[in-house]
């Protein structure tokens, strides 16, 4: 990196120390297009498993960039350190500005709850399943995994995306037997082989219903009882390990950037110079450009709004209490909106954080909703919430494993209203299908009245 | 190979899997007719989504975020796209449908000059000089005028030794080709004819246009008499009396000789129902058997209409039909323009 980065990389992490955010060491790199977009196709590790789709999103980004449709600033990767790639060729003043943001991403990585069950060595998770897929593609040829991956792929949402946090408290030695080797759950049926395969009658006689309670770790429920090689097992639980650890980045999107923007903003104002101060406006414009939902605007706003309402002490049963009108000029000087913001990055995801301070007097300000839609407004709000809740996916569980005593599986989709696009869910089932070797079923809602569709049977 | 190159190059793979696959789709997927010209060819390929389970309609948006450029947030995502070269598409295409590889006839008219630096000059720029064609120079000099010396072989260049490299212009040889579609009007051909009338002439053209880069196109249509008209009229529907093949065969004949046989590949295909004037076809047929030497290919591809039953296909496979040169076809539908365009391309 150049020595002129390198000082201000450091400059800027002793001001985003002295302001309070805390974080691990952090990596800058800087590279040219065509590695971020390598990096950016590979979810920012440099080392996955062989896989087409790769390539297609690296073909994307490429193109993207190359015809001058976007670019990729600034990739930052949560682990220990923490690593954030700059893009090579950017003003100096623009490279600041990503360091000071990602600063900020590093410090939100290390304090916001949802981060906490993340493993922090990801790199070498990473690297362990691209070797354990290529392993397989050497053994069991690599057209028959890709297959495989194909199908798990096509999964890769049917997950509990609380499973780390629970995991941790109940995963006690229930189901191990006596002299088992702990390690890698995908490497577990090499080194601790099932004495026998389990039998279809005998678990059809089972007494205790699997999965005892609905699950929603679809793919964890498969990779233990599908009847499946252990390579096709393992192939299961990465995908499994890898889409939860993206599970918290996509549940504080707005948030996380939000954080990043107030805070790049912060530190970098007072060191700007003159002639800078234009190209920062231009930058940041960019930015918070109100185009679509743009998480950086959102988040950004409303962190404003928190720090702007607590110093102002607009909070409290009797500020509550207060109709609109009167909310807007309340003033009771507290200065607590700093240490609100803290509060609200360490405990909240966007879903919280919207559901908390998304006002309507916010909105009016900001011209997210007209005078005239105000009647509309929790309604809006509950559309919104709606599309980040489960990183807008529907919320679909595993019912039962053995379903009319045949073995077939059950699962329901929560319905709330918005049905399902038919023809991929049919795809999904019919990968299921041949997954599990069984039929399938999903109830779900389609067009007001509860349907079961079904592959395999 | 980087990781990153191996997956795209999976990745590419899969797609030319995927349009070999598909190709007697794309055959008839007309939005593709439209990108002659471009050098990309965008192949949707809802194939290649791994697909998930998700909502059907469109999330709502609320609170007035919607607007252009909405993305980055929850699922849904694109349907892939490929982007093909032109090239690669129509190779592809041609492997998937084993269409013919065209050979030129002849050499071809001189057309390209290529400017290369292969010639040497006694002027030039510094810049230019020939090291060593000048010392060969001073050496020659100096071995008439026995100025040398075996023992002290020093060359000092004089300037009339002086040699520079220049450019020469390069005529280089191209093989160019005219493709002259006739469409007999008369009567029944309508929508659903012409349209396979369409997408065969796309096709041969693409696939003429593959082998020689140069290549000039024509139109004519005929009923009793011939008249040509541009690219898009060609395709406009419209009836007309009756059938005189012949008619499209002289006047192809006269504007064909502004395109020597010498200098250009001369492809003639001609689209009718076969139904011909009974006196017609004697002379259609003579017309042919003057024309086809002189051609790379005369296509004659009988598009059956729902009625009437033409004969011309016979006739002239029975006059004609051990003739190199003739390649003469059957289309009722559909489904035969696979084996249709093979035949036309001489396959």
């Amino acid at each position: 990196m150049r020595k002129e980065l390198r000082r201000w990389a450091e400059r800027l992490r002793e001001r985003a120390l002295a302001e309070g955010l805390s974080f691990p060491p952090v990596l800058f790199e800087e590279v040219g297009p065509e590695e971020m977009a390598m990096l950016a196709a590979y979810g920012g590790f440099p080392r996955r498993y062989p896989h087409w789709r790769f390539g297609s999103e690296y073909l994307r980004y490429r193109e993207t960039y190359r015809y001058g449709l976007g670019r990729i600033y600034e990739l930052v990767v949560n682990t220990q350190p923490v690593r954030a790639y700059l893009l090579k060729g950017n003003t100096l003043l623009a490279q600041k500005l990503v360091m000071a943001h990602v600063y900020a991403h590093a410090d939100f990585f290390q304090n916001n709850l949802a981060f906490k069950p993340i493993p922090k060595d990801m790199h070498e998770e990473m690297a362990h399943h691209a070797s354990f897929v290529e392993r397989a593609m050497e053994r069991h040829g690599a057209r028959s995994v890709e297959e495989f991956l194909d199908l798990a792929l096509s999964l890769e949402n049917l997950i509990d995306p609380q499973a780390l946090y629970i995991q941790r408290q109940v995963e006690p030695q229930e189901e191990k037997a006596p002299g088992r080797l702990q390690v890698r759950p995908y490497l577990d049926p090499y080194v601790n082989p099932p004495p026998q395969p389990p039998k279809e009658a005998e678990e059809g006689a089972s007494p205790t219903p699997l999965p005892p309670r609905p699950t929603r770790d679809i793919l964890g429920f498969l990779a233990r009882h599908a009847p499946l090689a252990p390579w096709q097992k393992g192939i299961l639980e990465i995908i499994r390990e890898e889409s939860l650890y993206y599970v918290p980045q996509a549940a504080t999107k707005i948030l996380n950037e939000g954080w990043a923007t107030y805070w790049h903003t912060r530190i970098l104002l007072p060191l700007l110079s003159p002639a800078e101060a234009l190209e920062f406006a231009e930058l940041q414009a960019g930015l918070l450009a109100p185009q679509g939902l743009n998480p950086y605007r959102l988040g950004y706003l409303l962190l404003k709004e928190v720090e702007d309402r607590w110093d102002k002490g607009r909070f409290g049963p009797e500020y509550e209490a207060l109709p609109l009108g009167e909310r807007l000029t309340y003033e009771r000087p507290t200065g607590e909106g700093l240490k609100k913001l803290f509060q609200v990055r360490t405990i909240h995801t966007d879903l919280g954080f919207l559901d908390s301070f998304l006002t309507p007097e916010f909105a009016l300000r900001q011209r997210l909703i007209s005078p005239e839609d105000l009647p509309r407004f929790a309604e809006a709000k509950q559309a919104l919430l709606f599309r980040l809740t489960n990183a807008g996916y529907p919320i679909v569980e595993l019912v039962d494993a053995n379903y009319g005593n045949r073995g077939e599986l059950l699962l329901e989709h929560a319905y709330e209203g918005v049905g399902l696009d038919l023809k991929k869910t049919k795809a999904v089932l019919e990968n299921l299908h041949r997954l599990w070797g069984r039929p399938v079923h999903l109830k779900t809602v389609v067009g007001d009245k509860e349907t079961l569709l079904s592959a395999g049977s | 190979m980087r990781p990153i190159e191996r997956d795209l190059l999976r990745f590419k793979e899969i797609v030319r899997g995927e349009v070999k696959k598909r190709a007697r789709e794309f055959l008839t997927r007309e939005e593709l007719f439209g990108q002659v010209e471009g050098r990309l060819v965008s192949i949707p390929l809802p194939q290649l989504e791994l697909p998930k389970i998700v909502y059907g309609e469109p999330l709502e948006e609320g609170l007035g975020l919607g607007g252009p450029g909405t993305e980055s947030l929850g699922p849904g995502g694109h349907v892939p796209v490929a982007e093909l070269e032109l090239e690669e598409f129509l190779d592809l295409m041609g492997e998937a449908l084993r269409l013919p590889r065209l050979r030129p006839k002849g050499e071809g008219e001189v057309t390209e000059e290529a400017f290369r630096y292969t010639t040497i000059a006694r002027k030039g720029p510094r810049g230019l000089r020939h090291v060593r064609r000048t010392l060969k120079e001073s050496l020659k000099r100096a071995l008439i005028t026995g100025e040398y010396r075996p023992e002290e072989p020093l060359l000092v260049p004089e300037r009339e030794d002086l040699r520079y490299k220049a450019p020469k212009t390069k005529p280089r040889p191209h093989a160019q080709a005219v493709v002259l579609f006739a469409l007999d009007v008369s009567g029944s051909m309508r929508e659903e004819e012409l349209r396979l009338v369409k997408t065969l002439s796309f096709w041969i053209t693409l696939w003429i246009k593959r082998h020689f880069p140069r290549l000039e196109r024509r139109y004519l249509l005929h009923d009793a008499e011939a008249w040509e008209v541009s690219e898009e009229e060609f395709f406009r529907a419209r009836e007309g009396g009756g059938t005189r093949l012949s008619s499209a065969l002289l006047l192809a004949e006269e504007i064909l000789k502004s395109y020597p046989e010498a200098f250009y590949n001369r492809y003639l295909y001609h689209f009718s129902d076969g139904e011909n004037w009974q006196g017609d076809t004697p002379v259609a047929l003579e017309a042919l058997r003057r024309l086809l030497p002189t051609l790379a290919l005369y296509g004659y591809a009988q598009v059956q209409g729902p009625y009437g039953q033409g004969h011309f296909l016979e006739d002239l496979k029975e006059a004609l039909g051990k003739e190199e040169g003739l390649a003469a076809t059957e289309v009722r539908g559909k489904e035969d323009l696979p084996l249709a365009l093979r035949r036309l391309l001489g396959g």
